[in-house]
């Protein structure tokens, strides 16, 4: 592809697209410079890669599979700098949390979506990023952005039933992550 | 009643799950900063002009080109500065609006349709902008307000029970604030919140619009979507 076309072609149909990536790449990392270096990475393989991007799909699921790769990237240098092992070995899914102690109070909730409005957002930043990797990555995709499960499969190379139970999983860990919360800053009525 | 027992905290934990991902959805509206991801890009990414074709001329046409633009910026200039030029209402300003309008407090005309909105503020105000048309949304009261003699239509709504606060100006009299873009349905929204409340704007058809209520944003730009100008 002519090199001005593809300049064109990423400024008009990928650039716009750069403030989701950096969204999302703000809750995948720890701090604001990781998300910047992560979604700084997603925009320049993006830009390399532009001639394989066809006009007409959907530029965002596009960028959401380099980041996926980028993130992979990343961890699995941090994972041989760290301690010289693959990422396969990384805990992707850990075992879910146990539930608190005397069960959950969900049977105390009038309003589920009152109490989780009234967390702020880093919170439920924070919530998310005590989700093993596999499942943040779920949730970001199928409840932050609202792709479908199929989108989702495809962006995260796995079948769509992987998805639709990570999705379960992942919203029932946050859950019991907020409850107790919930509970500690009397948003909800025992 | 094991089994019924069973079934009821299933139920609760759907709804419960269903809360969550809406929760999650809000997220979706997370103002971000750009500005040190483009610095970073910027040196990294070849220029967008300079790739986007010009045509090559010669060096004084763009010189001489450079300097009409410079006149041009500066009698712009002096003409909006003279005029009073676009001004910014504050997401405070705004949140303000919207809940004086919802306690009351605000002088408003009761109505219950846009064109009766219209129609009543255009008989005090007869500079006063055209609000557009919403479908399917109950209309309660109307008045206008003011920033720094910019006239600002305001029309409170019911949308899915929420009171919802429109406000519009001729685009010319406002500025858009310098906070991250929201693109929905190909219109750029202007996402901010203030405690609860969550407030978007944009400047369609020569007119800025701004929705404010404790919808999520996501819903205020549906909202937006089907104003029909």
């Amino acid at each position: 592809m002519d090199p001005q076309e593809a300049t064109k072609r990423f400024y008009d149909l990928i650039w716009p697209q750069r403030a989701a990536v950096l969204r999302i790449a703000q809750i995948l990392a720890r701090n604001i410079h990781e998300a910047d270096d992560l979604a700084q990475e997603t925009m320049i393989k993006a830009f390399k890669a532009v001639d394989r991007f066809q006009p007409g799909t959907d530029a965002k699921k596009w960028l959401m599979t380099i980041l996926r790769n980028a993130r992979i990237d990343r961890l699995r240098i941090l994972a041989a700098t760290a301690r010289d092992i693959s990422l396969d070995q990384l805990p992707l899914e850990p075992a879910e949390a146990s539930a608190p102690e005397g069960g959950e109070a969900v049977d105390v909730l009038e309003n589920p979506q009152d109490v989780l409005n009234r967390f702020a957002d880093q919170d439920i930043i924070d919530a998310l990023q005590c989700l093993s990797e596999e499942v943040r990555w779920t949730l970001l995709l199928v409840d932050v952005e609202e792709l479908t499960h199929d989108e989702v499969a495809t962006i995260l190379d796995v079948p769509v039933g992987t998805i639709k139970s990570r999705t379960h999983r992942g919203r029932a860990m946050l859950r019991r992550a907020l409850l107790p919360m919930a509970k500690d800053r009397r948003l909800i009525r025992e | 009643m094991d089994s019924l027992d069973n079934a009821r905290e299933s139920d609760r934990e759907s709804d419960m799950d269903r809360a969550i991902a809406r929760r999650l959805a809000k997220l979706r509206t997370l103002p971000v900063d750009t500005t040190r991801l483009d610095r970073l890009l910027s040196a990294q990414l070849p220029d967008r002009a300079a790739k986007r074709g010009w045509p090559r001329i010669g060096l004084q046409p763009v010189r001489a080109l450079a300097a009409s633009v410079a006149i041009l910026a500066v009698v712009g200039a002096i003409l909006l500065s003279s005029s009073g030029g676009p001004v910014l209402a504050s997401a405070t300003q705004m949140a303000q609006v919207h809940e004086d309008m919802v306690a009351g407090r605000a002088p408003a005309m009761q109505v219950d349709s846009i064109a009766g909105a219209n129609k009543a503020l255009a008989a005090q105000w007869p500079q006063s902008p055209e609000i557009p048309n919403v479908p399917q949304d109950h209309v309660m009261a109307c008045c206008m307000k003011s920033v720094r003699n910019k006239k600002m239509a305001c029309v409170l709504l019911k949308s899915e029970g929420v009171p919802v606060t429109m406000t519009v100006a001729n685009a010319a009299d406002m500025q858009l604030p310098a906070v991250p873009t929201v693109s929905h349905n190909g219109i750029d929204y202007r996402v901010q919140s203030v405690a609860k409340l969550n407030m978007v704007m944009a400047e369609r058809n020569g007119r800025w619009v701004c929705l404010i209520g404790e919808l999520p944003a996501e819903r205020l730009m549906d909202l937006a979507a089907k104003l029909q100008f």
